[in-house]
C-alpha cells in the first residue's frame, strides 16, 4: 500500500511538471507579449518598451524566465548560483529552508497586469464567492443525482426510471449558458423579475463584496447581507445542479445496478432478508463506492467553480476572474489559475486512486 | 478488412420464407460482417433511429437551408422598419425577429447549422485522428514511448480544457475567417480521450492470436497496425468520436457566446445566442431560445446514435 502511494505520488511530479510547461508554454506563445498592451500608445517610447522589458527581466533567454517563474532560479544569483537560495540551500525548497521568495513553489504568482494586485491576493479573494456557490450546489446535486440515481436503479422501467432518463439525457445535451440564460430571461425579465440576473450582492444597498467596507456591512446586518447573498445564489445554483445530476445520476444508477446484479445480493435475498435490508445494507453500500470516488474527482470544482455560470451570472468568483482575465490578457492571473487548477485536478485524482485502492481490498497495487 | 471478427452469423432467412405451405424451402446461410451484424442491431434501437432521423434533416438544413434562404451579414432592414425591440415568434417568422437589426431569428439558426455541425464533426475529425495515431503509437510501442505519450495525455487531461480553448482562441483567433482557426483549436485539444482509448484498446488487441500469427508470418508492423489492430478497434472509436461531436458543438457554442469564437458576422448557434444576451432585460425570449434549442437538438441526436452504437457493437447484446 505504502509503495502504492510512493509510486502514485512520484507519478504525479512529471505531470505537474509538464502542467507548468504547458501553461507557460501557452502564455508565452501568444501574440504580443506583455507589452502588446503599450502598442499602440503613441506615448510610450521603445525606450521606455525596454525599460519595462528589462525591469520585468522579459529581456532574458525563455528557459531563464522560466526557470526564475517556477521558482528554481534565484534572480539574483550568478553562473550555477542561479539553483542556490539566499540561504545557501537550493531555492526550489520552501521559502523557511531556502529563503527564495520568487517563483510559483513559493507561492509567488506575481502581479496582475489589470489591477497591479498579487496575482495571489486576488485568486483568494475570488475563491470565497467560489467556494460558496459551487458547495452549495455540489452538495444539491450529489444529494439529488444519489436519490434518483438509487431511487432509478431500484425501480429499473418505472416511470420513475424513464422520466429520470429522459431528463439526463436531455440536461446532458443543454449547455450550461442557454440553461443560465434561459433562466434569466424567465426570473429576472420583464414578466415575472423576482430574482436577480446576475452578481453577489445587490450593489446599491452593499459595498462590493470581499472589500471591507462590505466586511463592515456585514458585521452590522448580517441577516440581511445573508439573505441578499441567498437571493443571488438561487439561480446559478439551480443552473449548475440541473446540468451536473445529468451525468451523475447515471453514474449512480449504472453503479446501483450493477451492485443489485452481484451474486451477494442474490445471496442476501435468498436468504429470506427484506427488501430494504438488502436494497440499502447489500447493494447501496457497494454501489456507493465508485459513487464515492468519482465525487472525490468533483472537489477542484470547489475552487476551480464554474467557467461558464459564473461568467453569465457575473458571479465573482474564479471563473469570472479567469474570463475577465483572458478578455484583458492578464497573463500572470491566467497562468496563477491555470496552474492552481490543473494541480487540484492531479492532487484530486491522486487522492482519489489512493482512497479508492484504501476502501476496496480487491484492488492490487 | 476485418477478416479476424467476421463472426460469420449463420442466419437463417426466416423472415424472408416463401409464403405457402411448401416446406422445402431453402435455409439461407449468410454470412454477416461486422458493420452488417452491427447495422441489424442499431435498427432495433428506437431512439438511436430518431437521433439518426434528426441528424440527417439537420444535415439537410445545413446543405440545403442557407442556399434556400441566404444569410447576407450586410443586407438589413431599411432604417424606418429597425425598432429596438424584436418581434415575437408569429406566421411569418415562426422563430420570431431579433432586436436591433430585425434578423429573422429562423434565417439565422438555419444558416448557423452550417457552421455548428462544421465546426462540430471537423474539430472531431482532427481530434479522432490526431488521438487514433498517439494512441496506436502508445499502444503499439508500449514501453518508454508509451510511459511520455501518456504522461502528456495526463498533463493535457489535468488542464482545464474549456479554459485552454478559449485562451487559444482569444489569442490566435482574431482574425476576420476565423472559423478553421477554431475548427483546428478544438481538434488540437480534443484527443485525449481518443488517446487513452486507443491505446488501451491496443494493448489488449495486440496480445491476440491473430497478431502473433500475423507477426509470426513476417507482416511488417505497419500493416499489422493498419490492417489487424485497427479495423478491430474502429467501432470504440467511433462510439467516442459520436461524444467528441457533442462536446464540441457545444464549446464552440460557448466560446462564440464569450466572444472569442468564430467571428461576429457569421451566424453560429453560438454567435445568435450570445448577440441575444444584451436584450434580456426586454424579454425577447425567442432570441436565444432557438439557438440553444437546435443545440440540444443535435446534441441528443448525436448522443443517441452514440447509444445505438455503443448497443450495435457491443457483442454480448444481441439483436
Amino acid at each position: 500500500m505504502t509503495k502504492y502511494v510512493i509510486r502514485r505520488i512520484v507519478q504525479a511530479i512529471p505531470v505537474l511538471f509538464g502542467v507548468s510547461i504547458v501553461v507557460y508554454g501557452i502564455l508565452l506563445s501568444a501574440p504580443g507579449g506583455p507589452t502588446a498592451r503599450f502598442a499602440n500608445n503613441p506615448r510610450i517610447t521603445n525606450e521606455q518598451r525596454e525599460e519595462f522589458k528589462k525591469a520585468w527581466g522579459l529581456d532574458q533567454p525563455i528557459p531563464v524566465q522560466y526557470c526564475r517563474w517556477l521558482g528554481v532560479c534565484n534572480p539574483d544569483g550568478q553562473g550555477l548560483g542561479v539553483f542556490i537560495g539566499p540561504k545557501g540551500l537550493p531555492n526550489f525548497l520552501p521559502g523557511v529552508l531556502s529563503g527564495g521568495t520568487n517563483g510559483v513553489l513559493h507561492g509567488d504568482f506575481g502581479y496582475s497586469i489589470d489591477s497591479g494586485e498579487s496575482v495571489m491576493g486576488r485568486i483568494t479573494r475570488a475563491a470565497l464567492p467560489t467556494f460558496i456557490l459551487a458547495s452549495f450546489a455540489l452538495v444539491i446535486w450529489i444529494t439529488i443525482a444519489v436519490l434518483m440515481g438509487v431511487v432509478a436503479a431500484v425501480k429499473r422501467n418505472s416511470w420513475f426510471d424513464q422520466v429520470a432518463t429522459i431528463f439526463a439525457y436531455v440536461g446532458f445535451a443543454m449547455p450550461t449558458f442557454w440553461l443560465g440564460i434561459m433562466l434569466i430571461f424567465i426570473f429576472s425579465g420583464p414578466g415575472l423579475n423576482i430574482l436577480p440576473a446576475g452578481g453577489m450582492t445587490e450593489t446599491r444597498l452593499s459595498p462590493p463584496f470581499g472589500s471591507n467596507e462590505y466586511w463592515a456591512y456585514f458585521g452590522k446586518q448580517p441577516l440581511a447581507a445573508l439573505a441578499d447573498i441567498g437571493r443571488h445564489l438561487i439561480l446559478p445554483v439551480i443552473t449548475l445542479v440541473v446540468v451536473n445530476i445529468a451525468g451523475d445520476s447515471r453514474f449512480v444508477r449504472a453503479s446501483m445496478l450493477e451492485a443489485l446484479g452481484q451474486d451477494y445480493v442474490r445471496t442476501a435475498k435468498a436468504k429470506g432478508l427484506s427488501n430494504r435490508s438488502v436494497t440499502f445494507k447489500h447493494a447501496l453500500r457497494n454501489a456507493m463506492l465508485p459513487v464515492v470516488t468519482n465525487i472525490g474527482l468533483e472537489i477542484p470544482f470547489l475552487f476551480t467553480g464554474a467557467l461558464v455560470t459564473e461568467s453569465i451570472f457575473s458571479w465573482p468568483g474564479i471563473g469570472k476572474l479567469t474570463i475577465d482575465a483572458t478578455r484583458g490578457f492578464d497573463y500572470p492571473v491566467l497562468m496563477g489559475v491555470l496552474l492552481i487548477t490543473a494541480t487540484l485536478v492531479v492532487l484530486a485524482n491522486l487522492f482519489a486512486d489512493i482512497a479508492y485502492a484504501f476502501v476496496d481490498p480487491r484492488i492490487k497495487y | 478488412m476485418a477478416q479476424e471478427i467476421e463472426r460469420g452469423a449463420v442466419v437463417a432467412d426466416v423472415e424472408n420464407r416463401p409464403e405457402g405451405p411448401r416446406t422445402d424451402y431453402e435455409v439461407g446461410l449468410e454470412s454477416l460482417s461486422q458493420w452488417q451484424l452491427a447495422w441489424r442491431k442499431f435498427k432495433k434501437h428506437r431512439l438511436a433511429l430518431i437521433g439518426l432521423g434528426i441528424l440527417i434533416a439537420l444535415v439537410v438544413i445545413a446543405i440545403a437551408g442557407p442556399i434556400v434562404m441566404p444569410f447576407r451579414f450586410d443586407s438589413i432592414a431599411r432604417p424606418d422598419q429597425i425598432v429596438y425591440q424584436g418581434r415575437g415568434p408569429s406566421l411569418s417568422h415562426p422563430f420570431g425577429e431579433t432586436g436591433g437589426l430585425q434578423r429573422d431569428v429562423l434565417l439565422l439558426v438555419v444558416n448557423g447549422a452550417r457552421w455548428s455541425l462544421l465546426i462540430g464533426f471537423s474539430s472531431m475529425a482532427i481530434g479522432v485522428v490526431i488521438g487514433t495515431i498517439i494512441g496506436s503509437i502508445a499502444g503499439y510501442a508500449g514501453g518508454a514511448v508509451d510511459n511520455i505519450l501518456m504522461r502528456v495525455v495526463d498533463v493535457m487531461l489535468s488542464l482545464p480544457i474549456l479554459f485552454v480553448i478559449l485562451v487559444a482562441a482569444r489569442f490566435f483567433a482574431g482574425a476576420r475567417d476565423n472559423i478553421w482557426t477554431i475548427i483546428i483549436i478544438f481538434g488540437l485539444f480534443g484527443w485525449m480521450g481518443v488517446a487513452r482509448l486507443v491505446r488501451s484498446l491496443f494493448l489488449s488487441i495486440r496480445e491476440r492470436e491473430f497478431v502473433e500469427a500475423a507477426r509470426a508470418v513476417g507482416v511488417r508492423d505497419r500493416r499489422i497496425i493498419f490492417k489487424h489492430i485497427l479495423p478491430n478497434a474502429l467501432s470504440p472509436i467511433v462510439v467516442a468520436a459520436s461524444l467528441i461531436v457533442a462536446g464540441n458543438i457545444i464549446g464552440e457554442a460557448f466560446v462564440s457566446f464569450l466572444g472569442y469564437g468564430v467571428n461576429p458576422i457569421t451566424p453560429t448557434w453560438g454567435n445568435v445566442l450570445s448577440s441575444a444576451l444584451t436584450f434580456i432585460p426586454l424579454g425577447n425570449w425567442w432570441w436565444p431560445f432557438f439557438p440553444g434549442f437546435a443545440i440540444i437538438l443535435t446534441v441528443l441526436a448525436v448522443n443517441f446514435i452514440g447509444d445505438g452504437l455503443r448497443d450495435a457493437f457491443d457483442p454480448r447484446s444481441r439483436a
